[in-house]
């Protein structure tokens, strides 16, 4: 179970960046060839924003899995350690409710959309609900992780070298 | 509720919800989420809340962050970054305090080609502090360059965070990016007086750590070969952007594709490190980010509440000096530098500070590099400044954490001179991108 949670996190920041090459090679493909004659694609400046949040979304559980995220960290250096693992387990008990909320929200949102049937126009048309699908799915992972970490508080789980 | 109540409520709830240790994304997540409930209409607000939190980021303008912190990156993992340094430290000789000469110069070109901070800052730590210190530096000569000089790179682009400052108070971000120039190179030249010069007075602090002697192509080959190369990828990030062929997003996108095939010329290029690169982009951008998912809404909730045109009538009202208003707000962002991270300062003082500069008639361009330089001290002021933690991290458990921050304390105060030098003499930070952008 411990193996497929942490497989499952280290999948999502493997996404995010896949994500952020595959926008990479796009913004280049364009702008080179466009400045040699090559055929460009109008759509590459929506889809590297709609990028964004897709990263974003998929790196949040597994950069809280391996307690990236910027906190303040001013407690860690007056509290005892049992009275730090109770600061860990209430933050994250925070964390989950703000997760549960967004993701309910945000399933809220989608289903909205879709029913009304909104569509977005730009270079692309597609249907407005496809934004919002990213929110509950990364919402609900960050709920997963925030709970693991309610009933198990740990500390660092992976060291990140060199940043 | 009055609108001085809701700033306290805001304000209060955010340093309390900060203080138990929610990471900062989550902080302003759930300030947005009762906030909504209060001023946004309930559950509408909510939906609202939702539908920001995608808009926030889904934004063509901050598109330039992960491509500018994945340049860093691929030359921080390839080892191409190590072997510049290497080079510097070959050609580099005959100064006081070498090494320390080595981190800053070493440092300013890597900023320039690092979006980072805290990469450059990793990499001149693990590489060249313990070297000074086996050399018997002093651990202030020897760790505060390092910090100094990683907090810099701010200024230089390409930086991931000036990026954002542009993207969210709605100021140029190629001007920004350009602006930074003169100041950066500035700060690093004025650390070097000052290391040369302490080192000239008290010689103790930095035994002479003379190289092998080398000569000719031995000497600056290695610079030749290996810095080169790094000087070209800057340039044509500066240059594409400026001479109006690539946006900021597309001379980023750019610069990450060359920094590629530059490693892959120089045969340090693995797919282990290309992947290790690209996770660390992942991680970095997704920090960023993952705090800005809350700005919109943010600012909405302080705007609908009262509190920003509140605060600002009161400035406004107060009839007070521009340049009171402008110290005011200086100081504010020293004191916020030493406890939160930087892109929560921008979150939080943006929505009060952009209106007001508007109000004054200020020069975005030369409020926005105050603010960088000031955002680069946070960085470095103790207790919470997040290259101290990435010093305290490399540096010897032998040293104490006082230690680091005696360190840093003479770049501290070298920084506030740069922010009085911006202040007294615009032109610094406004001359370049006027002559370059024309604007």
């Amino acid at each position: 179970m411990a193996n497929f949670h942490a497989a499952l996190m280290r999948a999502c920041g493997h996404v995010a960046a896949a994500v952020i090459a595959a926008i990479t090679l796009l913004v280049c493909y364009d702008v080179v060839g466009r400045n040699i004659g090559l055929p460009t694609l109008p759509w590459v400046n929506e889809i590297t924003e709609y990028a964004l949040p897709i990263a974003t979304l998929a790196a949040a559980p597994w950069l809280m899995w391996r307690n990236q995220h910027v906190r303040l960290d001013l407690l860690g250096a007056v509290l005892s350690r049992p009275a730090q693992r109770m600061a860990d387990r209430f933050a994250s008990a925070l964390g989950l409710v703000v997760s549960l909320l967004m993701c309910w929200y945000g399933m809220a949102m989608l289903l909205d959309s879709r029913s009304a049937g909104s569509l977005v126009m730009k270079a692309l048309v597609f249907p407005e609900w496809w934004l919002f699908v990213p929110v509950p799915i990364g919402f609900a992972l960050l709920a997963l992780e925030c709970g693991r970490r309610v009933f198990k508080p740990s500390g660092l789980t992976e060291n990140v070298g060199g940043h | 509720m009055l609108w001085w109540q809701s700033l306290l409520l805001l304000f209060g709830a955010l340093t309390l919800l900060l203080l138990v240790g929610l990471p900062a994304g989550f902080a302003f997540l759930a300030i947005n989420l009762v906030g909504a409930v209060i001023y946004l209409g309930g559950e509408a607000g909510l939906m609202q809340v939702v539908r920001n939190s995608v808009a926030s980021v889904t934004n063509f303008s901050l598109t330039p962050i992960p491509f500018f912190i994945l340049m860093g990156e691929v030359l921080f993992h390839t080892g191409l970054a190590m072997r510049a340094i290497d080079s510097f430290d070959k050609a580099i000789r005959g100064v006081p305090a070498r090494l320390s000469v080595v981190a800053i110069v070493a440092g300013t070109v890597f900023s320039a080609i690092s979006g980072s901070t805290i990469a450059t800052t990793a990499l001149l730590g693990s590489l060249l502090l313990p070297e000074m210190l086996r050399r018997g530096y002093h651990p202030r000569m020897a760790m505060g360059p390092i910090m100094a000089i990683g907090g810099v790179d701010m200024l230089i682009p390409p930086s991931a965070l000036t990026v954002l400052l542009g993207s969210l108070a709605g100021i140029s971000i190629s001007g920004l990016l350009i602006a930074g120039v003169v100041p950066g190179f500035v700060m690093a030249a004025m650390f070097l007086v000052y290391i040369i010069f302490t080192a000239w007075r008290h010689p103790e602090l930095a035994p002479p750590s003379e190289p092998e002697p080398t000569h000719g192509w031995a000497r600056w080959g290695p610079l030749l070969i290996n810095v080169t190369p790094l000087v070209m990828i800057f340039a044509l990030v500066i240059v594409a952007m400026s001479a109006g062929w690539a946006t900021p997003t597309e001379s980023a996108a750019l610069g990450a594709l060359v920094t590629v095939i530059v490693c892959l010329l120089y045969r340090s290029l693995t797919g282990v490190a290309l992947v290790q690169a690209l996770v660390g982009t992942a991680a970095i951008t997704g920090v960023i980010l993952f705090i800005i998912i809350g700005a919109t809404t943010f600012s909405q909730i302080l705007a609908f509440s009262g509190a920003t045109n509140g605060l600002v009538g009161l400035v406004k009202d107060a009839g007070l000096a521009p340049w009171m208003v402008l110290a005011a707000m200086i100081l504010m962002l020293l004191v916020l530098g030493c406890f939160v991270d930087q892109v929560s300062m921008m979150l939080i003082t943006l929505p009060f500070f952009m209106p007001l500069v508007l109000h004054f008639g200020w020069d975005p361009l030369w409020f926005g590099v105050i603010y960088l330089i000031c955002m680069q001290l946070g960085l470095l002021t103790p207790p919470f400044g997040m290259l101290l933690f990435t010093m305290r991290s490399v540096a010897p458990s032998s040293i104490p954490t006082s230690e680091i921050f005696a360190a840093v304390t003479p770049y501290v105060v070298m920084g506030m001179l740069m922010v009085v030098l911006v202040l007294l003499f615009p032109g610094l930070a406004t001359g370049l991108p006027a002559l370059l952008l024309g604007k």
